[in-house]
């Protein structure tokens, strides 16, 4: 054991840093930095931004070299995306990115990998992921969307939900049901779909945060080309296990939860002069000393894992573990903060105005008001999506303790 | 960076298992609590036969040269089986002060040797606000040396202890003495810590010391104290994490075992939700005492701040495991024939020494903004 984290990285963090100087008006960071703290509106930026990477190399660092990666240690991918947080870079497109890139690189075909993997690492395709169905939540494996097979195409009928970002997806990675098995997990297969295929319509939903980026995917009777399977029909299932253990530190959020630390107490310092809610006040520091330092912890938690600290509890708990204290400190940091900035938490603010920075700009209502409320609203999904929290707390039990 | 265990490291975890498999464990723990000075003196032989003892001292010093990591694995592993030996006073706290200070050099190696026990005679009331400060004890220059008066309270480990490493203000200024404890002038009332540890109160009344007993004095002294008190506090927190680790898997094969309606209860959501609430904060406790150790060669500023983040979390992580584990083990919970309540009781006191979980809090919301 020899802890020293950055020590080696740091002319590689100025690197980042010169090229964030270089490709981010700060009119634009400070646009994104305003909204709220998710971007899935932001689409057009999300794009942009994975284009100005891509001509760095950079925009996916983590595929395979052969792919379009950068090769690099774990400690690089992680001085990177926690440059770009802290400078409110646009977010990537993960669903492209992340998820439906790594799919078809893994066990998608050679036609598929052309098709599709220089679209993701330039920039070009917007991607979105459609699992969840109205019976099929945290119970995926009940999902009845069903492909079935008729020459050298598949016939697509069911209804997806909660597909972020469908409404303007070019293309959307579909877990469907290819054939019945007692088994419920077996029979489903991994499809992509262009989402201006006749017979896919897409509503999306209203949000309580203002916004409605989560859509319902109604797909009737959809044609899709067989060729668009990934990998092997009826391994779905599988493949979809192997995605989520690809990367197992997303789910920490680490450089949101780091970042909003530090507009938290930028907000503090900011209300100062403004009333009762102050740098002075006793409370509200403790409530900030607890968070800050469950941040501290949780960093830790995540560099741990990128340093392959070898454990006696099996990586699906820990990474478990990692997604309940980021989504809680999720919660606890925008909660603070609409706190801190007390009844101007209220105001409601059309978000495609805050989004285009099209608001007053006073003292009082200044910069970091607006986005803050619907954050702290949005954040409540944090202990939702992707596996709720007592979901986690069932996979630990199971996993760590095996219970 | 690494962190995984060194071949050397691993041996020394897996040495400090077995010590823990022979002399501790419930019998051990209930003959240790039994001694009134807290501790068994066979053990702490082995401790200095081991290398132990040796271990964070400088080579220059005639110790191991350990590293601060090595410490934290023999720490984690005091911690997890509820070592009770004073090993953080005597080595970690008042040995190294003294090294540091440089002209104890054969106080130093009787240490080592394990010839010597020492306690850091410092706090003198129950909550200070500043862990630092002195005020109630007091040494005056007298002749060829000083006049030590005052008193202190619940000095860990001194019940047994040969010498004291004693605080006290001189004039204006900080000043440290090192004080045999069968000196005339000083009288001391011991008794025993809830984890099975001891303490004293400890009264100086006029006691006289040759100049050669004063360890340092100002911005020396101050620094010393400092030193001294982060790295203690540093080494209980990684017991700490033994401890609380210790915690979870105990309450985990309690929970699988114990049988109720015809099943583990471990079967019982509710229970298991508790269970992985307990994995996540041990989880975070471990990677907070990491966040320590990588600050611990920053600025002294970013150092404590980095300690007191790292009491916050693992103190906060002991406090909600060691309690629930005592609710999921129901009413062997409450026996002293169950390790989880020796657990519970050792987390309070590692808690509450030389700063505790709320002087972190306000230390590190201080510097926050």
């Amino acid at each position: 054991m020899r802890i020293r984290p950055y020590e080696h990285l740091e002319d590689f963090r100025q690197e980042v840093r010169a090229f964030i100087r270089e490709n981010l008006p700060e009119a634009e960071a400070r646009r994104i930095s305003r909204a709220t703290y998710n971007s899935f509106r932001d689409i057009g930026a999300s794009l942009w931004w994975t284009s100005r990477l891509h001509e760095k190399g950079w925009s996916v660092p983590f595929w395979p070299v052969e792919y379009g990666g950068a090769d690099w240690e774990p400690m690089q991918h992680f001085v990177l995306h926690e440059e770009m947080a802290m400078a409110d870079a646009p977010t990537s497109n993960v669903q492209g990115t992340h998820l439906a890139g790594p799919m078809v690189y893994l066990y998608g075909s050679d036609f598929l990998k052309e098709l599709i993997l220089p679209g993701i690492r330039e920039g070009k395709a917007a991607w979105s992921q459609g699992f969840s169905e109205p019976g099929a939540g945290s119970d995926l494996a009940s999902l009845r969307t069903a492909a079935r097979r008729e020459g050298d195409r598949y016939i697509v009928k069911g209804q997806k939900i909660w597909t972020s970002g469908a409404y303007q997806a070019d293309w959307g990675f579909f877990l469907v049901r290819t054939s019945q098995h007692e088994k419920k997990q077996q029979g489903i297969s991994f499809l992509l779909i262009p989402m201006d295929t006749p017979g896919i319509t897409v509503r999306q939903i209203p949000q309580i945060n203002n916004d409605a980026h989560l859509c319902e995917v109604f797909l009737d009777d959809v044609e899709v080309p067989a060729a668009y399977m990934v990998g092997e029909e009826g391994q779905g299932w599988t493949y979809a296990k192997a995605l989520l253990n690809l990367e197992r530190t997303d789910s920490s959020f680490i450089f949101l939860n780091k970042r909003e630390i530090v507009r938290l107490k930028r907000l503090i310092a900011l209300e100062q002069p403004d009333g009762p809610v102050t740098a002075d006040d006793h409370a509200l520091r403790m409530r900030l000393a607890v968070v800050e330092a469950q941040v501290n912890a949780l960093e830790w938690s995540v560099l741990r894992m990128l340093a392959n600290e070898k454990r006696d509890y099996p990586t699906s708990a820990i990474a478990s573990a990692l997604k309940v204290r980021g989504s809680d400190l999720q919660q606890a940091i925008t909660e603070i903060q609409i706190d801190v900035i007390g009844s101007k938490a209220l105001r409601r603010y059309d978000r495609d105005t805050v989004c285009a920075g099209q608001f007053d700009l006073d003292a009082f209502w200044h910069d970091d008001v607006p986005g803050r409320t619907y954050g702290a609203i949005y954040s409540r999904s944090a202990t939702v999506y992707g596996g709720s929290r007592q979901i986690q707390g069932n996979i630990i039990a199971k996993t760590a303790f095996g219970l | 960076m690494e962190l995984n265990l060194s071949d050397e490291q691993t041996m020394l975890r897996d040495s400090v298992q077995r010590f823990v498999a022979e002399q501790y464990g419930l019998d051990g723990l209930r003959r240790v609590e039994a001694e009134a000075t807290g501790w068994a003196s066979d053990n702490w032989r082995q401790l200095a036969e081991l290398g132990w003892l040796a271990l964070p001292f400088a080579e220059e010093a005639g110790g191991l040269g350990g590293s601060l990591e090595d410490l934290a694995v023999l720490m984690i592993e005091f911690g997890s089986g509820h070592v009770l030996e004073p090993y953080v006073s005597t080595a970690v706290m008042c040995g190294q002060l003294l090294a540091d200070a440089g002209g104890q050099g054969d106080l130093v190696g009787q240490v080592i040797a394990g010839e010597k026990v020492l306690a850091f005679a410092h706090t003198e009331t129950a909550r200070p606000a500043d862990p630092l400060a002195v005020t109630a004890t007091v040494a005056t220059a007298e002749g060829d040396g000083y006049v030590l008066s005052g008193a202190k309270r619940v000095v860990v480990d001194a019940a047994g202890a040969d010498h004291l490493v004693v605080s006290a203000l001189v004039g204006e200024t900080a000043g440290l003495f090192l004080v045999d404890t069968a000196s005339a002038g000083l009288s001391m009332t011991t008794y025993g810590l809830i984890d099975g540890s001891a303490a004293a109160d400890i009264v100086f009344d006029r006691l006289k010391l040759p100049a050669d007993r004063l360890i340092a004095t100002g911005e020396l002294a101050r620094t010393l104290t400092r030193d001294a008190i982060e790295r203690g506090t540093l080494a209980w927190l990684a017991q700490a994490v033994g401890s609380l680790e210790r915690c979870v898997s105990l309450t985990s094969a309690y929970v699988a075992e114990r049988q109720q309606y015809g099943r583990p209860i471990g079967k019982f959501q509710a229970l298991q939700h508790i269970l992985a609430n307990m994995f996540v904060e041990s989880q975070e406790a471990r990677s907070a005492l990491y966040h320590a150790l990588a600050h611990w060669h920053a600025t002294p500023e970013e150092r404590s701040r980095a300690l007191s983040s790292a009491k916050i979390v693992i103190c906060s992580a002991g406090r909600y495991i060691s309690r629930n584990g005592i609710q999921l083990h129901g009413g062997y919970g409450m026996t002293e024939e169950f390790l989880i309540g020796h657990h519970f009781r050792r987390q309070i006191v590692i808690e509450k020494l030389f700063g505790d979980l709320d002087h972190h809090l306000a230390a590190f919301a201080a510097g926050a903004v």
